[in-house]
């Protein structure tokens, strides 16, 4: 390992004054989970680390204008003991239990989460579908994208070396029901080979509104819009599921990797697909 | 303390392990923890060819690296160490690599520095040039192949169970051992029925998470090894030979182990921190990281060909096994692997006519050793789930098939040797009656299918090998036992202090099992293979009881009825609370090498391990997932000495043969292996482990064995793999051959099956 400096500011000002728009080796760290693997494998030898454990706050969990606002630095623990998040957002809750393991999530902070850009995470593919946004702060600036539009490809961000997500902001939408289930095809806690997220919006069986989004097959967490447009305004039945199963293949080239080929993949697309919609359906609840 | 009992009072009692509140309080110290003034800590560079000749090492950048004390290559190791080849069964490999590397990830240069950043930083700027050479990774193409791995073989003669072992050239053939019993062609010419399947198992690793660490302070005349490792008396033998030193000059000190499995044994790092101290005249350190861990020793791949004659009754009339174990660049036990699981390669049955063809072979993968089961899981994996197919074949019950099979108490077993004190029949019908094999089986509806399957193996023990122990009784009555056994995390420390407390009439707690330090605790052969228990518990017992003997002498002579407390011995003697009894036990039991032409030996083990396994499981027929619902598994083990610790033994064996069963493989390209961790190599976590687990180690005595004992660290491990498979054919009609068996391989074979009708 190679010497870097590690600063601890007080405030996240503070922390935005040390990142550099020109210098990709000046990180920030939160948990460390997933920098201090990417450091120990040689892949990231950072300059200098900013520990934004040492900042106060900015991890309050509160609903404000009809979104569950979230701050960045709130550990994943403290999302998954929500009483706010179990109650307006049981997907968000429950994603939390599968996700990694109780040491991880005791430490990660949703903002290192959601800038890590590794394909196989949970929260990215959930929040997508719930049509999140993050609130991304830079020194002199401050902007608004969705989660879905965060991720340009394999560990790659349209965060800029000097930005930081301070907030993460997702519409509640009491007609919305929604579910996020994956797959590992090693251990149980391996990283999901597939993770399905689906948001929808049911009117007397009338699938009225569907969102889909598809994590750890491709480079980033993608949308079926196809597969979504197909499903719209239809009753859900097994045949429907079927042929939205086959539009989906359309959509999604699924990468080969050690979890899994490509075909095999995409056959667990399509089983998947089916089971998210269904366990919303025939439940009626909103988690698996 | 007063008199000696009638019944056992202290062995089969579930004491918990001595060492257990030290462990989970944090006051254990590990080599991790050793810090010697002065010392350096070790960083080595490796080949990233997977065959080459070495043109040339790069090591000026390193050197000139603020804060490294030194860079060596093998040529620096040559100017103390003339000839730095080591193994326990051939000396083939160097201490650092010579003129060629044979794997990827071997040891070519090693930087030396206070820091281990700094020594990590300067490895990476060390440059090699190889000419590469064709490489060979596929242990059926090794068989033929025109690449050879090494130029000349050299056999090392340490063990006597090798001797036979000779210097061959322009083969990758370590050993072939060969048996014949009956005429098998004949019968295969005229059975009714014939078999044959192949099967397959994956390169696996033991992930010990205590990683491999040694360290060494060297001098001239004396030599001292702090080392995590399963054979400190062999430690000392190959360090000694390779210094031309005497074995008390080199002293090996072993603490507590973080796990082993067969990872920590002969010599790992110890060869290189010493070469290393020597040169710097510093204490040196090496500690690997878990991904080194995978380029040091692995688990033999492996193909077998079964073939069986079989009558229409199910009755096995003639088997041939042909094996080849994938070795890896360096034979380590390879061998001696090869060889013993070839004993029982034909499985617990009863056949007349069996041939036995099992090769060790060399290729360009990192080298394969022991792991938990010495080459019995890979041979297992194959026979029982060939059984299993067989009887479908013929619509005979699985079980029906093995219970008109089975290899009866005194019958002889494939290698001529007489079964004896070897539960076989009992551990099957154990595991039969537990998973209610007469009964009615729920096999599933919808997308999820359920099956059900069982195995039954048996393993010879390692040998001969030698134990020797010292138990000594303090003035006051406190005992200490020295032995050079092992405590890995088996609990073998709590066995060995019950047993001497069963002969002493002391309490296990007031028994201190002394850490193995060759000057100090006397010669063992090694933590391996369950011999401990059987060889070590045995030694223990003699010199328990040797001590036991003096001490009653000199209460005789002093005309001390009993009871008597063994203080009140030591001061009559003395005139004060003074002095020592030691007690001295030894043991090597009796053994047949194998006839060279014919693999035949009356006595081909001292004592046999049984282990049965039943699995029900569900299949999520849409996606290929498997889980395991019930998992049982029966052992014969003899008499335990310690119930508690027998049955997590049991647990950990079969947890462990579930990863290699259905997650764990070590991803090879070009020889590199790229899951070299635990965020891409997976072993079972929480959630993998089985709803149930049932144990149970069924009512046996092993007759020479200490109070009835025998070995049991493996047993668990043997049946998982094809019970598994034979479950999944149960369920879903196809049937798997290579390993892991992950719900993508199932998934596609249920999907062909489907094309085909």
């Amino acid at each position: 390992m190679h010497s870097f400096q590690w600063v601890e500011p007080k405030t996240l000002t503070e922390a935005l004054d040390f990142l550099s728009m020109d210098d990709p080796d000046i990180r920030m760290v939160t948990g460390g989970t997933a920098l201090m693997l990417m450091m120990k494998s040689g892949v990231f030898t950072p300059k200098k680390l900013i520990n934004l454990r040492t900042v106060q706050g900015n991890s309050d969990i509160l609903i404000k204008d009809d979104h569950l606002c979230i701050g960045s630095l709130a550990c994943l623990s403290e999302i998954e003991h929500s009483p706010l998040v179990a109650n307006e957002l049981p997907s968000l809750k429950a994603v939390m239990k599968k996700l990694s393991n109780v040491r991880v999530r005791n430490v990660a902070r949703l903002g290192g989460a959601l800038s890590h850009g590794d394909p196989h995470m949970d929260l990215p593919p959930l929040l997508s579908c719930l049509d999140a946004s993050v609130r991304i702060q830079s020194k002199n600036s401050e902007r608004l994208i969705k989660v879905l539009d965060l991720y340009l490809g394999y560990y790659e961000t349209a965060l800029e070396n000097n930005e930081l997500i301070t907030e993460v902001l997702i519409p509640l939408k009491p007609d919305y029901q929604s579910t996020y289930i994956k797959c590992t095809t090693r251990s149980a806690d391996d990283w999901p080979a597939l993770g399905v997220a689906v948001n929808l919006h049911l009117n007397q069986n009338i699938l009225e509104d569907i969102r889909i989004v598809i994590g750890a097959v491709c480079e980033t967490p993608t949308m079926l819009t196809l597969t979504q447009d197909f499903l719209k305004n239809k009753t859900i039945n097994d045949s429907v599921l079927n042929e939205a199963a086959n539009i989906a293949l359309t959509e999604i080239n699924p990468l080969s990797d050690e979890l899994g080929s490509s075909e095999y993949k995409s056959h667990l697309v399509s089983v998947y697909l089916k089971r998210a919609i269904k366990t919303i359906i025939n439940k009626g609840a909103n988690h698996e | 303390m007063s008199d000696y009992p009638n019944s056992l009072k202290e062995v089969g009692q579930s004491f918990p392990r001595k060492e257990a509140r030290h462990k989970v309080t944090g006051q254990t110290n590990y080599t991790h923890h050793i810090k010697l003034p002065g010392m350096l800590i070790g960083k080595i560079f490796r080949s990233t060819v997977a065959h080459g000749k070495i043109i040339s090492i790069d090591t000026s950048q390193a050197k000139a690296y603020p804060g490294v004390f030194a860079v060596y290559t093998s040529e620096d190791i040559k100017t103390i160490i003339p000839d730095p080849y080591y193994g326990p069964a051939f000396l083939d490999q160097p201490i650092l690599a010579i003129n060629k590397v044979h794997f990827v990830g071997e040891p070519v240069a090693i930087v030396l520095a206070e820091d281990i950043h700094i020594a990590e930083n300067a490895a990476q700027l060390i440059t090699a040039e190889y000419e590469e050479l064709p490489a060979v990774y596929d242990e059926i193409e090794a068989m033929s192949s025109d690449i050879v791995v090494h130029d000349e073989l050299k056999p090392s003669g340490t063990f006597p169970d090798l001797k036979h072992l000779h210097g061959k050239k322009n083969t990758n053939i370590a050993l072939d051992y060969h048996l014949k019993r009956g005429n098998t062609q004949a019968i295969f010419d005229s059975a009714e029925h014939v078999f044959e399947h192949t099967y397959h198992t994956q390169q696996v690793m033991h992930t010990p998470l205590e990683q491999m660490v040694s360290v060494a302070d060297a001098h001239q005349d004396q030599v001292t090894i702090y080392t995590a490792s399963q054979s400190p008396s062999f430690v000392r033998l190959e360090i000694a030979r390779l210094l031309g030193m005497r074995e008390n000059q080199i002293r090996v000190k072993v603490p507590h182990l973080g796990g082993g499995f067969g990872a920590k044994l002969y010599i790992k790092l110890e060869a290189l921190v010493v070469a290393t101290s020597l040169l710097t005249k510093r204490p040196v350190k090496i500690s690997l990281t878990m991904e080194e861990q995978f380029y040091t020793i692995t688990k033999h791949p492996t193909t077998f060909k079964i073939k069986s004659a079989v009558d229409k009754n199910g009755k096995i009339l003639a088997r041939r096994c042909d094996v080849w174990w994938n070795g890896g660049a360096y034979a380590d036990i390879g061998p001696r692997v090869t060889q013993k699981s070839g004993f029982t390669a034909a499985g617990p049955y009863d056949i007349e006519n069996v041939e036995i063809e099992s090769y060790a072979l060399y290729t360009n993968r990192p080298p394969s050793g022991a792991l938990r089961g010495f080459g019995i899981p890979q041979l297992v994996w194959a026979y029982e789930s060939h059984t299993d197919q067989i009887a479908r074949a013929l619509n005979i019950d699985p079980l029906e098939i093995r219970r008109k099979n089975i290899l009866k108490e005194g019958r002889p077993q494939a290698t001529g040797t007489i079964m004896k004190g070897a539960e076989i029949e009992k551990v099957l019908e154990s595991v039969a009656a537990k998973i209610d094999w007469s009964k009615p089986f729920d096999k599933g509806t919808g997308t999820i299918r359920r099956g059900r399957g069982i195995a039954i193996a048996f393993k010879a023990a390692v040998a001969p090998t030698t134990s020797t122990a010292i138990v000594m009784i303090n003035a006051d009555g406190s005992c200490i036992l020295s032995m050079s056994s092992v405590d890995m995390g088996q609990a073998s420390d709590t066995s060995m202090a019950q047993i001497v407390a069963e002969v002493l009439n002391l309490n296990t707690v007031d028994i201190k099992v002394s850490q193995p330090d060759t000057d100090m605790t006397p010669y063992d052969m090694a933590t391996l293979g369950s011999r401990s228990v059987y060889h070590m518990g045995k030694a223990v017992k003699l010199a328990a009881e040797d001590a036991k003997n003096k001490l009653e002498k000199m209460a005789q002579d002093l005309n001390l009825s009993k009871p008597y407390h063994f203080r009140d011995v030591f001061i009559k003697h003395y005139g004060m609370q003074a002095g020592s009894i030691l007690g001295f036990g030894s043991f090597i039991p009796s053994y047949t090498p194998p006839d060279k032409k014919d693999g035949s030996t009356l006595n081909a083990t001292p004592f046999w391990m049984v282990g049965g396994t039943g699995v029900e499981i569900s299949i999520d027929t849409e996606t290929g997932h498997i889980t395991i619902d019930r998992l049982i598994n029966v052992v014969d083990c003899g008499n335990p000495i310690n119930p508690k610790i027998v049955d997590t033994q049991l647990s950990g064996a079969a947890i462990m043969q579930l990863g290699f069963s259905l997650t764990e493989k070590m991803n090879l390209d070009a020889g590199q292996v790229t899951n070299a961790s635990f965020a891409d190599y997976k072993i079972p976590g929480f959630n993998d482990i089985p709803l149930v687990i049932e144990n149970e180690a069924i009512e046996a005595y092993q007759i020479d064995g200490p109070f009835g004992a025998k070995g049991v660290g493996e047993s668990a491990t043997f049946g998982v793999s094809p019970a598994i498979a034979n479950a999944i054919e149960d369920a879903v009609g196809v049937r798997i051959n290579e390993l892991p068996m992950t719900p993508e391989l199932i998934f596609n074979a249920m999907r062909k099956a489907q094309q085909k009708s």
